[in-house]
């Protein structure tokens, strides 16, 4: 028990749990049903896309197209549903968008080598270029209801359809990671790339798969952020990139790679919503809000040293 | 034919005259009860939404109203997600109304809806939701027609009645500003401006440096360009500015709605001889009226309802032209400045 709370999981626990106290003491909308999924739906897209975030950073590498997949993506279902075509239709469109620019990505990092953080900022760039020329100016809105409906209403009981996807997504990965050999691999290679090579792991098939995966789930998140909105714009989901790595790197997973959990993150995830939405609750917004979401990760980052530094001092001792 | 005709027009003026008996009296809303409300503004930091939430706080004093007045926003970086989340949690807290000054478009339309049918009233003020869905009336600050208008006329007087001329607008979401630069297009069909060419609009997004650039793009595009028309206060004097440091405000004018205290300078020394504005504090003070009367239940927010709004007179509740099936309580007027009466209006 004890052992356990001083994981880093543990410690997001605690935090976790302080939040709720803290919030339900004091905004007495907090524990409603409503405000439950609310503060889910409101980041829904952002933590979809940070589940997978999760392991490409376990890799040893990073996404930051992500967003701009995300953008790219709405956009052009919502410009082919102002088209004509139908919601099907455009959504497999979506999907072949999500593929290819995962595939271009896989591409240039797992086969030509060249860094993932250049690769995908170049990226980033210029699908978010592709979306603004789309749309120009201008917002693109007009879905039939029925798409509306299904990113704003509740699907199962009050759950909508992107908050049932993510828990899917949760469970799906979390056992990818963790019960799987591919997991393994994953946080194998993100541990150390060369001896993983030397002992005959397939290292660029996992990496590319891993970029695909980003691409392919970042452009399913921009669907469902076209249809919450029910509107997009050039510059829908911008700067989401940030966001969704904070998540996943304050619930413990090493921006070097090889080391992280899918309950970490989930922990993660769910203290930050938490934390905005109690804010929120008590009028506290805006610039406050961000302040204090990176003061918590300042401290993700400099506790883990902290802690390893001391351990270490207390061995010489 | 005729008596069908008159039989109708009768039926019509005797419906009317009972309407009219029915809501004869101006409403005027009892003080001092609790009304829980909360500004909402496009988003935090500049002086007119300052000045609105200096006249709703006003208002609210005045009322002597028991609940509280919050006066919340977010980041300009943020604003559309940042207004549906803030009128999201508004609802769960149930708080009573809030004032919204729309900067999401149509996407913040379903979450207003919801707010509707939780029992939180949606006022928009200075920009509306564009579809009216979920919107119980909209306070316009003047009728969006006669901006176009007097748009139309500043650009004309200051190309001198002919040349190009481009927009310079907030962010494209903006449906206060979207509506004005429609109306103006409308009004430049009229004959007298078949000379005046308008080349381009483009968007600043109401951040300043973002505004700076921008207007600086459209003289390097258009090298005949007259006039910069910016229909924002952010956008007019990050226009000014940028003409003044490139030593352009001889060949292009900056005109278009600006804050005289923030324009004081550039009216004076002739980068933007003219502009118009109104006071965004009347705008704060008859919208706190207002929805301070619909959450009390004074009002029903329906068309032809009048009611009291303190030191500003009597109000009334119409259909708005701009946008079809929508309400909206009109305010107006607006002042245009010129070097004349700036410094007055600046202080």
């Amino acid at each position: 028990m004890i052992g356990a709370l001083k994981s880093w999981e543990g410690g997001l626990l605690l935090v976790f749990l302080a939040t709720l106290a803290l919030n339900a003491a004091f905004a007495p909308e907090f524990l409603t049903v409503q405000n439950q999924i609310n503060l889910f739906q409101l980041s829904i897209e952002k933590i979809i896309v940070a589940l997978v975030m999760a392991l490409v950073i376990m890799n040893a590498e990073i996404d930051l197209s992500v967003a701009s997949v995300m953008g790219l993506s709405a956009v052009v279902f919502a410009y082919l549903l102002n088209q004509g075509w139908g919601g099907g239709g455009a959504l497999v469109v979506c999907l072949g968008v999500g593929l290819l620019a995962g595939m271009v990505n896989a591409v240039l990092v797992a086969k030509v080598g060249i860094p993932s953080l250049v690769v995908t900022l170049a990226m980033m760039i210029g699908y978010r270029g592709f979306s603004r020329v789309i749309v120009q100016d201008t917002s693109l809105g007009n879905f039939p209801e029925w798409i509306t409906d299904l990113g704003q209403q509740g699907l199962i009981g009050p759950l909508p359809l992107s908050m049932v996807l993510f828990f899917l997504l949760l469970v799906g990965l979390g056992v990818l990671l963790h019960r799987t050999g591919f997991g393994r691999q994953v946080v194998v290679i993100g541990t150390n790339a060369e001896v993983a090579r030397f002992s005959g792991l397939d290292v660029s098939r996992v990496k590319a798969t891993l970029f695909v995966m980003s691409s392919v789930i970042s452009a399913i998140a921009g669907v469902l952020y076209a249809a919450r909105l029910g509107s997009v714009r050039g510059d829908s989901a911008l700067g989401f990139e940030l966001d969704i790595i904070t998540m996943v790197l304050l619930g413990g997973v090493s921006i070097f790679g090889g080391k992280g959990s899918m309950m970490g993150v989930f922990l993660s995830i769910l203290i930050i919503l938490n934390l905005r939405n109690g804010m929120a609750l008590l009028n506290i917004t805006g610039h406050v809000q961000t302040g204090v979401i990176g003061i918590l990760l300042i401290l993700s980052v400099l506790l883990p040293n902290i802690v390893t530094e001391l351990r270490a001092r207390r061995a010489r001792a | 034919m005729m008596n069908m005709k008159g039989l109708a027009l009768a039926a019509g003026l005797v419906a009317g005259l009972m309407g009219s008996t029915a809501l004869a009296e101006p409403v005027t809303a009892t003080p001092g009860q609790e009304v829980n409300a909360v500004l909402l503004p496009k988003f935090l930091g500049i002086l007119p939404f300052d000045q609105a939430n200096r006249g709703a706080q006003e208002a609210a004093a005045e009322l002597g109203s028991t609940g509280k007045l919050e006066y919340i926003g977010p980041t300009p970086e943020n604003s559309a997600a940042g207004q549906i989340e803030m009128l999201t949690t508004a609802t769960t807290q149930k708080q009573h109304v809030v004032m919204l000054s729309n900067n999401a478009g149509d996407q913040i339309a379903a979450t207003a809806e919801a707010a509707q049918a939780a029992g939180t009233k949606v006022v928009t003020w200075d920009s509306p939701i564009p579809n009216g869905a979920g919107e119980s009336f909209f306070v316009a600050q003047v009728d969006f027609g006669s901006i176009g208008v007097v748009m139309a006329d500043m650009a004309y007087d200051l190309a001198g009645g002919a040349g190009e001329f481009a927009v310079l607008s907030a962010s494209p979401d903006a449906a206060n500003q979207n509506a004005w630069i429609d109306m103006m297009k409308e009004a430049l069909k009229g004959d007298k401006y078949k000379d005046l060419k308008l080349v381009d609009v483009v968007y600043g997004n109401d951040q300043s440096e973002e505004s700076y650039n921008r207007a600086l793009g459209l003289v390097d595009k258009y090298p005949d360009l007259k006039v910069i028309m910016a229909p924002t206060t952010v956008g007019i004097v990050a226009a000014a500015k940028a003409m003044q440091d490139e030593g352009l405000c001889e060949k292009v004018k900056v005109s278009g709605l600006g804050l005289p205290a923030e324009m004081v300078s550039y009216s004076l020394n002739g980068c933007a001889p003219q502009f118009a504005l109104w006071s965004f504090v009347d705008l704060g003070y008859l919208t706190y009226h207002a929805s301070y009367a619909l959450a009390t239940g004074a009002i029903k927010g329906e068309v032809g309802e009048e009611f009291t709004a303190g030191r500003m007179g009597t109000f009334k509740i119409e259909e708005d032209p701009g946008r079809p099936g929508t309400k909206r309580v009109l305010m107006g007027p607006f002042t245009v400045y010129t070097k004349e009466n700036v410094e007055a209006a600046a202080n």
